[in-house]
């Protein structure tokens, strides 16, 4: 089960897709997903694309101390994004024109990304950058 | 749901849990103590602030470490029980564990069994080996634990970076500066000046000198995270009449408590400038009928500044969004309304899940007018004291207040 739900997640982000779970009995969307449904408990469980568009709640750049196996990766940063659809979720910002990610601030329009190819590894993870359209 | 029913055990009653001894040993790099040996000190300092002997106790609770698997299993198999010489007579010895938060939840488990009963007469103790252990082993083990492995390990999240998230929220949220939150590192120093058991003791600070160090996870500074430190701690609660019965005079009752747990994942907190306690304390207040007016000082857990910040704010000490100014204006030693006292665990030391028990006991210490002279806050009456563990997963209040002679107050 657990791996399943992951599997779809992780088969997601490999195509450029971000899905969030959704409900098929009381319809609202799940993120993280999960065995059952945390507002109706079903496990009648499905998947819904997201948009990719939400807004930056909150992000670092970590720049020393990375976890095992990240050292590599060095620096970069990591945002708290609320999706439009009303759910949120970790993820890695690409970094801006300047390298860096000066320009971020909080609370701006942000939405999906690829992974950048600069990468030292492939990570299972959602990347966003910030949105080209100002809102 | 809500904690906000009456206490039935009230202020008085002969089954009212109480406070009777603290005993905590110094926080630093302390490689020739020993796990088992310091548990065994701080238990018998915890005692003799007691007037109590270890046969005078019939259950242990233990505050887990983070440096050792092995040493976790020592306790959690009892050795407690055989090296104080309690075998064939403690009742029972188990670990309470919610992280950062543990010692909160260790004194409402306490208090349970005492006013129900099932415990006499409960020793709390804790000791940790952060600061000894090999640094990249507790970062790795700190970069697994408690981050959901499936939906936010991939990203290369760790502790500093949680921190950094809330810091980083805290700031534009309330308009706080770099200087803000440096100078509540600069406030918890003072403090540490204060305290013997402090790790950085005769060591200054300035906010020039943490606007200066390495930046670690933007917006944190290095001098803005906290320092991995050795230690431990232990407090005994009993019976009010048990108190008094073995005619000791000065106690610390709970006069309530509130609790929030409002997140697992740091990525599913909704507001991360806000967190649990708002909710947390309007619980603690509704039990106790006590607002922030009514208490002399906090002890607030505060690994990032913010995160205490934050605790002020919903607490209702401060203003909102004025957390960390009104914290560097009002907190320092001579203050309007002291917290800390012990330094926190920015400058006391961390000492993983013992952070929390230290603001405890500094908490319990202080209300029984035990604290070293220079920081003693005079005739204080009253504390609150806050915990958090995890990635802030949730926020918990304590309000305690002094009993000046058994039950009779």
């Amino acid at each position: 089960m657990s791996t399943a739900i992951v599997a779809a997640f992780r088969e997601g982000l490999e195509r450029g897709e971000l899905l969030i779970q959704k409900c098929a009995e009381c319809r609202k969307l799940n993120m993280y997903p999960r065995y059952a449904c945390p507002f109706c408990q079903s496990e009648n469980l499905h998947w819904q694309r997201s948009t990719g568009r939400g807004r930056l709640h909150s992000f670092t750049v970590l720049r020393m101390g990375a976890p095992e196996g990240f050292e590599a990766d060095l620096p970069y940063a990591l945002g708290v994004i609320k999706l439009e659809e009303g759910v949120q979720l970790l993820a890695r910002l690409l970094p801006d024109a300047a390298g860096d990610w000066g320009s971020y601030v909080c609370d701006q329009a942000v939405e999906l990304a690829a992974p950048p190819t600069t990468q030292p590894q492939y990570r299972p993870c959602a990347w966003f950058r910030r949105s080209n359209v100002s809102r | 749901m809500s904690e906000s029913g009456p206490v039935k055990i009230g202020k008085g009653s002969p089954e009212d849990p109480v406070f009777v001894g603290v005993g905590e040993l110094p926080s630093g790099r302390y490689p020739q103590r020993s796990f088992i040996g310091d548990l065994t000190l701080v238990a018998l300092r915890a005692l003799k602030d007691a007037q109590m002997a270890p046969r005078d106790v019939d259950t242990i609770i233990l505050i887990p470490n983070l440096h050792s698997f092995n040493d976790q299993a020592d306790l959690i198999f009892s050795r407690l029980v055989e090296e104080l010489g309690l075998n064939g007579h403690a009742k029972a010895s188990f670990m309470v564990h919610s992280g950062g938060s543990t010692s909160d939840n260790a004194v409402r488990v306490a208090s349970g069994l005492i006013a129900s009963g099932h415990a006499r007469t409960v020793l709390v103790l804790q000791c940790e080996r952060w600061g000894s252990a090999n640094l990249a082993e507790m970062v790795t083990m700190l970069s697994k634990n408690g981050i959901p492995g499936e939906w936010e390990l991939p990203t290369g999240l760790q502790f500093n970076a949680i921190g950094a998230l809330i810091t980083r929220r805290y700031m534009h949220a309330s308009r706080s500066s770099p200087s803000d939150m440096a100078a509540m590192c600069v406030a918890l120093r003072q403090w540490a000046q204060l305290n013997p058991n402090a790790m950085y003791k005769g060591k200054s600070l300035t906010v020039e000198q943490v606007l200066a160090s390495r930046m670690i996870a933007d917006p944190l500074h290095a001098m803005e995270c906290p320092m991995l430190a050795d230690g431990a701690a232990a407090f005994v609660m009993t019976s009010a009449q048990n108190a008094a019965k073995r005619g000791i005079r000065a106690t610390v009752r709970i006069a309530g408590s509130g609790g929030c747990v409002s997140h697992y994942s740091i990525g599913q907190e909704a507001d991360l400038a806000v967190l649990g306690w708002p909710t947390a304390a309007k619980r603690a207040y509704e039990q106790s009928a006590w607002g922030p007016k009514d208490a002399d000082f906090a002890e607030i857990y505060d690994s990032y500044a913010a995160v205490t910040a934050i605790a002020v704010e919903g607490l209702g000490l401060a203003e909102g969004g004025e957390g960390a100014r009104w914290f560097a204006k009002n907190s320092t030693p001579g203050g309007k309304f002291p917290c800390n006292t012990n330094g926190g665990l920015l400058s006391a030391g961390h000492t993983g899940v013992g952070g929390g028990m230290a603001l405890l006991i500094e908490g319990v210490r202080q209300l029984l007018w035990r604290a070293e002279s220079e920081r003693q806050i005079n005739g204080c009456e009253r504390c609150i004291v806050g915990g958090t563990g995890g990635s802030y997963m949730d926020a918990q209040v304590l309000l305690l207040e002094r009993v000046a002679s058994g039950v009779s107050a």
